[in-house]
């Protein structure tokens, strides 16, 4: 396996700002920022702008708690400071989604801020299951498309979004396969290192992200490169996992993460656009049907099945559920999914996290200590 | 004697009362009258539910009453002990412990047959019934309301999108009903909705008065019949009723809430449910009497029943203050500002409404610059005592009316 693409796509990760700056100068393309989640990126993608996912920092907060009550969640506020404090001069503008009520004022926030800046919402549905759902999804794109286009003075062609179609995919497929390795050959890949290879995806460009991914896969040997190992199988499901040390604490632990419902993982790399209707139809089709994530309204139980089919399909031993501090939709979702895996006999480990979280101590044994119980049983078993 | 004459000696609120007792009793007794129970959120096009016998039952109201007569940390502890936090909506943690213990200051609340969830008041209602349609296996029919963000093309679609899922909810309707829509009575519903608006902000309005006659207090109390009776006759002839009430006994005598007004305050925010009695008389103390709240104009919708009834549905709701714009909702702020002549604003942070609250910061550097006039603003909870510190919001209040009281002496002298 070549490491020196996997550094770099791990060093991109961590501190995607330097390389930005320079494609930024390089390639001389506007950089649009967007929070999770649901942003058709594909459409942001095919104006010739580029799409960055703001996913919060974990460097001190300073001005954002003199706009969002200390009660708003850690990753609204972590990403409020982002752009207030550090990283604000990259972006020209910006398309945030507005999926709760945190999201919905941040917009509002956010426009007065930066009021020198492109800046457009995305009213993104939050009933999924009806057909009104799939009229507005379209709508809002469409509005997107016409606001881009205002806003870059150039028309998006149909061409250019199915392209942005095909790049997606192919980006989604390298890492469904990537994700399939690591699966079958933990020892192969750390959780870590996956999930900062996918965290890559949503600041570089997509293009170039395709084709490193693509020359990683090809260049990994199974037979001389796994390593055999006894790993403990678990689902981890959630919104987010930062800061990402949590998944050193999964590797230390000799956890093999199987699958998950995150934005930033299954979620966002088990979407495959079907080329049918126009390019807006079929993005918005592949949206209203990805996996359930937390604010939006579907079904009451379906998160419940969903982990519970992952459980299932993978062998996993158990969920770690991370728990973004004050995210309302999981702190409303959360008890009745646990009392339903529990009836399962599904174990459930909770790990609550803050971006500037200065103490990991306390997470870190509570993993430990999940798996060193898992181990235990299935010792036993 | 008449039933009219009896009525005549009661006071609004005793009128109030009565049709609270028989609204409650008719959903009691719903089933055995062939009607359903609908759960729904207080900014809802109910009207829906009222055109096709399903009453309306809100959880909302319901804890509102278990926060007055402070039970509200006790419900909470029982929802605590099921993994749930206190991070959480205090109506919805009253609720939440509601279905474990079954203690209610009301008598309870019959369990629902459809629940609906209208997010133009908040995102955090989806997802409280979320948890409800869990308990009572039957779905949430949400009926998503996308920010009214102000540019026209964009809201002739919003509407499009809002009648579309009225069409939906009819039809959810029906099939849980098995009766089919009678569009005429949405017709007759309608109207008594119209005029029950109209009406009740004309009881809003009388703040315009000097001085007031009514303080936010009086809306908190009488906005009830117009949440849970709205689209009924009941409803309109209350407010006819509480309007002569006040015209007779306050207006015509030249009689203010208080006495000696000096301050005519802007209050952003819910209440302190348990402390707004309390909040009043340390308010007069100082001259102070709050007056008017985006929160109680909520409910001052302006039906156009010459339109089509989903359409001026889908206007009204989804142009809710807490649905707006952050720069629109401070040009509602500042509409009654001006109307009601205000001179003073206290801004509650509250710790149980996100929707509300998460912009407070913002909205008070918005209206201070526009209006001058400066603003108190105050952390706690609607609900929970335990986030309540008595002191601490005393000696803001005071320290608050010190800086009014040296404003205006100051402009006294210039």
């Amino acid at each position: 396996m070549k490491r020196e693409i996997l550094s770099k796509l791990i060093e991109i990760s961590r501190n995607p700002y330097p390389y930005l700056k320079e494609w930024k100068k390089e390639k001389g393309k506007k950089i649009l920022g967007s929070t999770l989640a649901d942003v058709p990126e594909e459409i942001i993608y095919a104006s010739g702008a580029h799409p960055f996912l703001i996913l919060g920092t974990t460097k001190p907060l300073r001005l954002a708690t003199t706009r969002l009550p200390d009660n708003a969640c850690s990753l609204s506020r972590s990403n409020l400071e982002l752009v207030l404090t550090y990283e604000g001069e990259l972006f020209d503008g910006y398309v945030l989604p507005q999926v709760c009520d945190t999201t919905q004022h941040l917009c509002d926030i956010w426009k007065r801020k930066f009021s020198d800046r492109y800046f457009e919402n995305f009213l993104v549905p939050r009933q999924v299951n009806r057909p009104s759902a799939g009229y507005w999804y379209i709508q809002e794109s469409e509005r997107l498309i016409w606001s881009l286009e205002r806003y870059l003075g150039i028309k998006i062609k149909e061409d250019a979004l199915w392209e942005a179609i095909d790049i997606y995919n192919e980006n989604r497929r390298l890492l469904r396969s990537l994700y399939d390795i690591k699966r079958k050959h933990p020892g192969m890949l750390t959780n870590r290192e996956f999930f900062d290879i996918v965290k890559s995806g949503f600041f570089m460009d997509k293009k170039e992200h395709n084709m490193l991914l693509k020359e990683l896969i090809d260049s990994i040997d199974i037979e001389k490169d796994k390593k055999e190992d006894d790993y403990v199988p678990i689902v981890v499901a959630g919104i987010v996992v930062e800061p990402n040390e949590i998944f050193d604490f999964m590797d230390n632990g000799k956890i093999n993460v199987v699958s998950d419902d995150l934005c930033t993982g299954s979620r966002y790399i088990e979407v495959e656009t079907k080329k049918e209707g126009t390019p807006i139809e079929a993005i918005a089709d592949a949206y209203l049907k990805k996996g359930p994530f937390s604010p939006i309204h579907d079904e009451g139980n379906k998160m419940f099945y969903n982990l519970k089919n992952r459980v299932e399909k993978y062998g996993a031993k158990g969920i770690i559920y991370v728990h973004i501090k004050y995210c309302e939709s999981q702190d409303y979702d959360f008890p009745d999914l646990r009392r339903n895996l529990k009836a399962q006999g599904i174990k459930v480990l909770e790990v609550e996290t803050e971006y500037q979280t200065t103490h990991m101590g306390q997470t870190k044994t509570r993993i430990q200590a999940f798996v060193e119980a898992l181990s235990e049983e299935a010792r036993n078993e | 004697m008449s039933e009219e004459k009896q009525e005549k000696k009661m006071t609004a609120k005793e009128l109030s009362k009565k049709l609270t007792i028989e609204y409650l009793e008719s959903a009691r007794h719903a089933r055995e009258n062939g009607k359903f129970i609908g759960y729904t959120t207080a900014v809802s096009p109910v009207e829906l539910f009222v055109a096709h016998d399903i009453i309306p039952i809100y959880p909302e109201n319901h804890s509102v009453a278990a926060i007055t007569k402070r039970l509200t940390t006790k419900l909470s502890q029982a929802m605590e002990k099921e993994g749930y936090t206190t991070h959480l909506c205090a109506y919805a943690r009253s609720d939440l412990g509601y279905r474990i213990t079954g203690e209610s200051a009301m008598g309870g609340i019959p369990d629902p047959d459809f629940i609906l969830a209208c997010n133009a008041q908040c995102f955090t209602l989806t997802k409280w019934f979320e948890v409800l349609s869990r308990k009572y296996n039957i779905p949430v029919f949400v009926f998503d309301t996308p920010q009214w963000i102000r540019d026209e093309e964009t809201r002739k679609r919003i509407i499009k999108y809002c009648v579309m899922q009225l069409k939906e909810q009819i039809k959810a309707q029906e099939e849980v009903t098995g009766k089919k829509f009678d569009y005429d009575r949405l017709a007759e519903v309608m109207e008594y909705s119209r005029d029950a608006s109209h009406l009740y902000r004309q009881f809003l309005d009388l703040a315009a008065y000097k001085p007031s006659p009514i303080s936010i207090f009086d809306a908190l109390i009488h906005m009830a019949i117009t949440v849970y009776l709205r689209g009924t006759p009941q409803a309109v002839h209350y407010y006819r009723y509480l309007i002569d009430e006040i015209m007779e006994e306050k207006v015509k005598k030249g009689k203010g809430a208080i006495e000696n007004e000096r301050f005519r305050l802007y209050w952003e925010n819910l209440p302190v449910w348990f402390k707004f009695r309390n909040h009043f008389n340390l308010l007069a103390q100082y001259g102070g009497n709050i007056l008017t709240s985006l929160y109680v104009h909520a409910w001052s919708y302006d039906f156009d029943t010459s339109k089509d009834p989903l359409l001026t549905l889908a206007e009204n709701y989804v142009s809710v203050f807490s649905n707006v714009t952050l720069e629109e909702r401070a040009d509602m702020a500042l509409d009654l500002f001006k109307r009601y002549d205000l001179n003073g604003s206290i801004m509650f942070l509250n710790r149980s409404c996100k929707a509300v609250s998460f912009s407070v910061h913002e909205l008070r550097d918005m209206l201070t610059e526009k209006t001058g006039i400066p603003a108190l603003v105050f952390e706690s909870d609607m609900g929970d005592p335990r986030f309540y510190a008595e002191a601490q919001v005393k000696n803001r209040i005071q320290a608050y009316f010190e800086t009014l009281e040296a404003r205006e002496e100051a402009k006294e002298l210039a």
